[in-house]
């Protein structure tokens, strides 16, 4: 498989404090790679570094074999920000338009990237109009039609419904089938898991775990816990063997390694436990407990 | 290549000034009453073989390229930079200074048109009197002298957010412009003004213009003019690298 991005022993310092630490990653063509990890984690600088933001030392960061820093590298890069916002003044037709000519593309490149991304119809409402997932699709077309190697994505769906997730990944996966290549960075966990061919995990600067999602839930015993409760998280928390916690709902989710042990407890702390299931670690938990081990 | 993308860059920042000309509006507007209302009042007076009228062109048409170059550059930077719009720009193909060309550039129309407006005020309150040829050199002077105040507001865009360099342009361009003698003669002021505006870019602008009248020296003011754009690309430079996100 074709490489689209390497990065080799990526460094970045801020001050005393090591933002990345010696970071190898690689994204394929047609392959869609999740980065995660806590916040702090350095995935803002890795990316930064990757769309030509920040330095990099020697040849470490390596777009379609390019160097990010220099303007032409990056029109083999189509980015989606969290939160754009869009100038007030101008109209969707206008944006993407010129982020075709900005690409080094013609004009008419525009219409049938926006007839793929549903825009058509909207070709003359400024973009300040649209609604968050129209928002979004937009900066996709305007990422996508300069037809690029590697697409960035960060937190691409925070905020959108579920419809509307479904449409963006759609579209995105019909574009790896021709050779585009996906970073991802988001904390949509669940999310990541089920669009990602890999997942790359990040802690302190460092890469601390990698590998199919499968693989890496398989790394660990860890089984998750699920009920609704009326104890307190903060109880909750405080129950032996929980490595992590998070509510989904009225249910909450407990990691643990040590189920059964979790259970006796927990059943005698709130009797009235109900919608109990245990079931394998997700890739929330693994991730969690793969940071937790600083796993190599 | 580089020609079709700075066509397109030019047509956004147009677009955005036609569609919400507020800002503008302003630094256009205030400059051309100023004028209209001291020249109406003391245009006809004579000094030096011209009309005060006219020579208010180049003193009052200072003050209104500058505050039509100062304030609008800078200001679309830091709304771009504060919408996340700036950084869409930087992690493009497109190498950053095509942006910020643009956004002078785009700005020069308007900054012609306080020239226009003004000698058009004059000509209309029977104060002007000069030759064409020498109000057009007068105006290609301002528009370019004007330019490394452009650099000044984008040194300033990069690091504040837009209604913070709004106050901060102002309260540059309103005292070094009194001071440099662009709203009224230094003859008329106390002389440590003429003192201070030796050392002010608004006073050596208006003075080069003056020149293209009245046939005064110009090497000092092109020279002051020159270190002030060297200052100001390297303000702006700097700023750039240490822009706030």
């Amino acid at each position: 498989m074709e490489t689209v991005l390497e990065v080799r022993g990526a460094r970045h310092d801020y001050g005393a404090t090591k933002a990345l630490d010696g970071v190898d990653l690689d994204v394929g063509a047609g392959e869609c790679v999740a980065l995660l990890g806590p916040n702090g984690a350095g995935k803002t600088t890795l990316v930064n570094q990757i769309v030509g933001l920040l330095p990099h030392h020697g040849e470490s960061v390596r777009v379609g074999g390019g160097d990010p820093r220099i303007a032409a590298t990056r029109r083999q890069l189509g980015v989606v920000q969290q939160s754009l916002g869009f100038p007030t003044t101008l109209k969707v037709s206008e944006l993407v338009t010129g982020a075709a000519v900005r690409a080094g593309k013609p004009r008419s490149a525009a219409g049938p990237v926006m007839a793929e991304l549903d825009l058509t119809d909207l070709a003359g409402r400024r973009a300040v109009k649209l609604s968050g997932g129209q928002k979004q699709r937009l900066q996709l077309a305007m990422a996508l039609v300069g037809d690029p190697r590697l697409l960035v994505l960060d937190e691409p769906t925070a905020g959108l419904d579920v419809p509307a997730r479904k449409r963006f990944w759609q579209i995105l996966a019909e574009r790896r089938e021709r050779g585009v290549g996906v970073l991802l960075t988001t904390h949509l966990i669940e999310e990541s898991s089920a669009v990602a061919d890999r997942v790359v995990v990040l802690d302190r600067g460092r890469v601390v775990a990698q590998g199919t999602p499968d693989e890496l839930v398989a790394r660990l015993p860890d089984r998750t816990v699920i009920a609704r409760t009326g104890l307190a998280l903060e109880q909750l928390q405080a129950l032996p063997g929980v490595v992590s916690l998070r509510t989904d709902g009225d249910h909450v989710h407990l990691g643990t390694r040590t189920p059964e042990a979790l259970l006796r407890v927990l059943l005698v702390q709130d009797p009235g436990l109900t919608g109990l299931r245990v079931e394998g670690a997700g890739l929330e938990e693994a991730v969690a407990g793969l940071i937790e081990r600083g796993a190599a | 290549m580089t020609r079709q993308v700075f066509g397109v860059e030019v047509a956004d920042e147009l677009r955005g000034i036609v569609r919400e000309p507020a800002a503008l509006f302003f630094s256009v507007v205030m400059p051309v009453a100023f004028f209209a209302l001291f020249v109406s009042l003391f245009g006809k007076f004579s000094a030096g073989g011209l009309s005060a009228g006219t020579q208010m062109i180049a003193t009052f048409g200072a003050f209104g390229v500058i505050s039509v170059v100062l304030m609008n550059p800078g200001l679309g930077v830091a709304a771009d930079r504060e919408r996340g719009w700036l950084r869409a720009k930087q992690v493009s193909s497109v190498p950053i200074g095509v942006t910020l060309a643009a956004k002078v550039v785009a700005a020069l129309p308007y900054a012609a048109g306080v020239l226009v407006a003004m000698t058009a005020t004059a000509a209309l309150t029977g104060a002007l009197n000069a030759p064409a040829l020498a109000l057009l050199r007068l105006g290609v002077v301002l528009v370019i002298g004007s330019l490394p105040f452009a650099l000044v507001s984008l040194a300033i865009g990069f690091q504040v957010k837009a209604g913070a360099g709004a106050a901060i342009l102002n309260a540059i361009m309103i005292p070094t412009s009194v001071v440099s003698g662009l709203w009224m003669p230094l003859d008329i002021m106390p002389p440590f003004f003429r003192d201070i505006a030796a050392f002010l870019p608004n006073h050596h602008l208006s003075e080069l213009a003056r020149a293209q009248l009245n046939g005064g020296p110009v090497l000092t003011h092109v020279l002051v003019l020159l270190a002030f754009a060297g200052v100001a690309a390297v303000a702006a430079g700097v700023s750039y690298r240490h822009a706030r996100s």
